[in-house]
């Protein structure tokens, strides 16, 4: 959706934020001259979306940290600083979130007005990690490589024998400078560079760049693509969502259910295999509409889902029977409603935690709100209430599924012609789509010739890292494994 | 437990009985250069393919001589939609990895470069012979996750890699070869050769997906994420954007049939 710029001042987006009433869709910069803040009512919807200006003073790259106040923002100060050399002075804990060593001191790659004359960075670019102390504490260092075939990330506990005092993520190792590469690349190339920000969320973010992307260019959708872009999002989730219940049970031991699970997230990719030729849905959504394989097998996807309802049904009663299972997951890994809403959580892992935020039911992407489902939540912020939101979210999936292939409309699909296809100059749009992993957030700004100034993205798991930090204090090193793949957070799409 | 093993018996066999099928009609496979004449309107300058090439993969340099760089491609297929002579076409086959980097350009002349592994045209069940090794893999991860994901499904019942003798282990101390996922971008080059220099030798490097062998998509950028052979000896090469479990299957038998 387009969205208009409003220029305020710090003092007046203090008064804002203090009202409770809004989430931090974003907050960065344009070019480093002044502060962007992207806040969004989901009880308002698409009329709760709103962007603030606050303009820099020349030669001026600082400004009070909001932190303190507003822990939401913490993350988002400390990216900002990296890419802009923006400080929020008096952040609590200012580090390097995305450029450690291998960078220049005083590298700030999106900043494009000049630094203030002899500036030099307050920090280096080694992470300082918080230090423990006390008798029989010791730090565990995992990573950046871990056993597993996963992303990487490092992990620092603190811990006072099998227990986790503290745990501080270390992350940026996967940053490939996708914000800076999208401003660089052709507007035809750039879909499949913004699909691949984090490609087990490719057909989020291709929706969440074309709803942007159509906004600025004023591109009308067909409710056929909208309806197909539901379909394919849908399947992504379910994909996904089996994946997750299916590594959960890897972790507690649980082979068999585990191998079901491989099994069955196949059938969800074949799905995608149907419809869109590649598993990971890639290339299908296309700025104007879909680019549907002449060959499609969409009407072999109602037998698909009611396929994968009735083989699904099996191994997940299992996994919710096994006493084991339940044991390892019940009161572990506890995240309180307050905090999740302090760190405004989103997706599955917020909802479970109390937070009835579904982007599906809020902002208008797709075939949504129209189609949405009901929200899932659970009240209890333990890894069973994450793995339960996640189950029921597998149900309501296929049921989405079915009743968007039962009400798909006639009509054409065919994506815009970018031989045509103009973007409207200074302006700013954004897409914001529930991933299966939460709000994913696309912000496109323009320059005076219409082309892309800036592309920010703002993934899902960027919101939750911390959260898995502060959920796993206090529980047993042993524990983490299972915490951590109960939050499902993406390193890439965080890194970008 | 015995609910457990009685779903399991119930299930069946779920692994593939044919290995390396072609890919279903509908699914794109990678682009392939056939010894078809390129489109007259095409030699004059105004082909279609070099232009929609997110990677810029086609080099249509010399009329009537594309040459396709798989090392590049994300199978995105938009240049075999629009080529109109079948030069360009949709290649179903899975049998895709090579082992040097040239092997991976398609040209008229070879169109199908020889497979890296030597039982190339084997298409039933792979021989006795390849069970006689095994190749422990270390895999390290730079990327986006989707080449993690089909690694983690090449391992699953209907690909079940692990039959070919294939383990994928949790310490380069003990691996044969070091698999890289991703463009290897200046955050994870120190990791990853540290894992490196840990292997001991002899010690094989092979690069998986379009983002390790070139870069791919996100090549080209502050962050120099490249590919893998731009700070380590790649011995084996697989394509995809990700490639599909039997492109990966077929790489660690590769690399496997390389063991020394």
């Amino acid at each position: 959706m387009k969205v208009d710029k409003e220029s305020i001042s710090l003092a007046d987006l203090k008064e804002i934020l203090g009202k409770e009433t809004h989430r931090i869709g974003h907050f960065t910069s344009l070019d480093g001259g002044q502060l962007l803040a992207l806040l969004l009512d989901p009880s308002q919807g698409d009329k709760g979306v709103k962007l603030y200006e606050i303009a820099l003073e020349n030669g001026i790259n600082s400004y009070p940290s909001l932190t303190i106040k507003h822990p939401q923002l913490h993350w988002f100060e400390r990216a900002l600083f990296d890419m802009f050399g923006i400080i929020p002075s008096g952040h609590p804990r200012l580090k390097h979130l995305y450029l450690h060593e291998p960078y220049e001191r005083n590298f700030f790659p999106l900043r494009r007005v000049p630094l203030p004359e002899n500036f030099n960075s307050p920090i280096d670019r080694r992470f300082h990690f918080l230090e423990v102390k006390g008798e029989g504490i010791y730090e565990l260092p995992v990573g950046p490589i871990h056993a597993g075939v996963i992303e990487p990330g490092h992990f620092r506990f603190s811990c006072l024998g099998e227990t986790i005092i503290n745990l501080e993520i270390q992350l940026g190792y996967l940053h490939r400078g996708v914000e800076k590469r999208l401003t660089e690349v052709p507007l035809k190339h750039m879909h499949f560079l913004a699909e691949a920000v984090a490609s087990d969320t490719s057909t989020a973010n291709a929706l969440a760049h074309a709803e942007a992307i159509e906004s600025l260019a004023e591109i009308e959708v067909s409710e056929r693509s909208k309806y197909l872009r539901s379909i394919a999002l849908e399947i992504e989730r379910l994909a996904m969502h089996i994946v997750d219940v299916g590594g959960m049970s890897t972790d507690i031991g649980l082979l068999g259910i585990a191998s079901a699970m491989g099994r069955l997230r196949g059938t969800a990719l074949g799905m995608g295999d149907l419809l869109t030729g590649s598993r990971f849905l890639r290339g299908f959504i296309v700025p104007g509409g879909v680019r549907l394989p002449v060959n499609n097998g969409l009407f072999k996807l109602k037998g698909q889902v009611a396929r994968l309802r009735h083989e699904l049904k099996e191994p997940i009663a299992m996994f919710l029977d096994n006493q084991m299972a339940l044991e390892r997951m019940r009161e572990v890994g506890v995240l309180k409603a307050s905090l999740a809403k302090e760190f405004g959580m989103v997706g599955p892992a917020g909802r479970a935690s109390g937070q009835d935020y579904d982007v599906r039911r809020a902002f208008s992407h797709a075939a949504y709100p129209n189609m949405a489902p009901p929200t899932v939540t659970a009240r209890e912020g333990d890894i069973l209430a994450r793995e339960m939101v996640r189950i029921k979210e597998i149900w309501s999936t296929l049921d989405t599924i079915d009743r968007l292939l039962d009400n798909l409309p006639e009509g054409e699909t065919t994506g815009a012609d970018f031989s045509k296809v103009r973007l409207k100059p200074d302006s700013f749009a954004v897409g914001i789509v529930e991933a299966f992993r939460g709000e994913l957030l696309h912000l496109v700004a323009t320059d005076k010739e219409g082309k892309v100034a800036r592309y920010a993205v703002k993934h899902p798991s960027f919101n939750n890292w911390t959260a898995l930090a502060i959920a796993i204090r206090n529980n047993l090193i042993a524990d983490f494994p299972l915490c951590n793949k109960s939050f499902s957070l993406s390193y890439s799409g965080n890194d970008l | 437990m015995l609910e457990l093993l009685g779903y399991l018996l119930k299930q069946g066999v779920a692994t593939s009985r044919e290995n390396f099928p072609d890919l279903p009609e509908h699914v794109r496979g990678l682009p392939i250069v056939t010894d078809k004449d390129c489109a007259e309107t095409c030699n004059q300058g105004t082909a279609l393919c070099a232009d929609l090439c997110p990677t810029q993969a086609i080099d249509l340099s010399e009329a009537n001589k594309p040459k396709l760089d798989l090392g590049k491609c994300i199978a995105c297929g938009l240049c075999t939609d629009v080529c109109p002579s079948g030069t360009l076409v949709n290649d179903r086959r899975t049998r895709t990895a090579r082992a040097s980097r040239e092997a991976l350009i398609s040209t008229r002349e070879s169109p199908a470069q020889t497979a890296a592994t030597k039982d190339s045209k084997e298409t039933k069940p792979a021989k006795a012979g390849l069970f006689k090794r095994s190749l422990a893999v270390r895999v390290v991860s730079t990327g986006c996750s989707a080449c993690d994901m089909e690694i983690g499904a090449s391992l699953n019942p209907i690909f079940d890699m692990e039959r070919f003798g294939v383990t994928v282990v949790a310490s380069p101390r003990y691996a044969d070869a070091l698999v890289v996922t991703g463009p290897v971008p200046l955050g994870m080059r120190a990791a990853l050769l540290s894992c490196y220099e840990a292997m001991s030798s002899p010690r094989l490097v092979v690069a998986l997906g379009t983002c390790a062998i070139s870069g791919g998509l996100h090549g080209g950028g502050y962050s120099q994420a490249d590919g893998v052979d731009k700070i380590l000896p790649v011995d084996i090469y697989i394509p995809g954007c990700p490639p599909h479990p039997w492109s990966i299957i077929d790489g660690m038998l590769a690399a496997k049939s390389l063991k020394t």
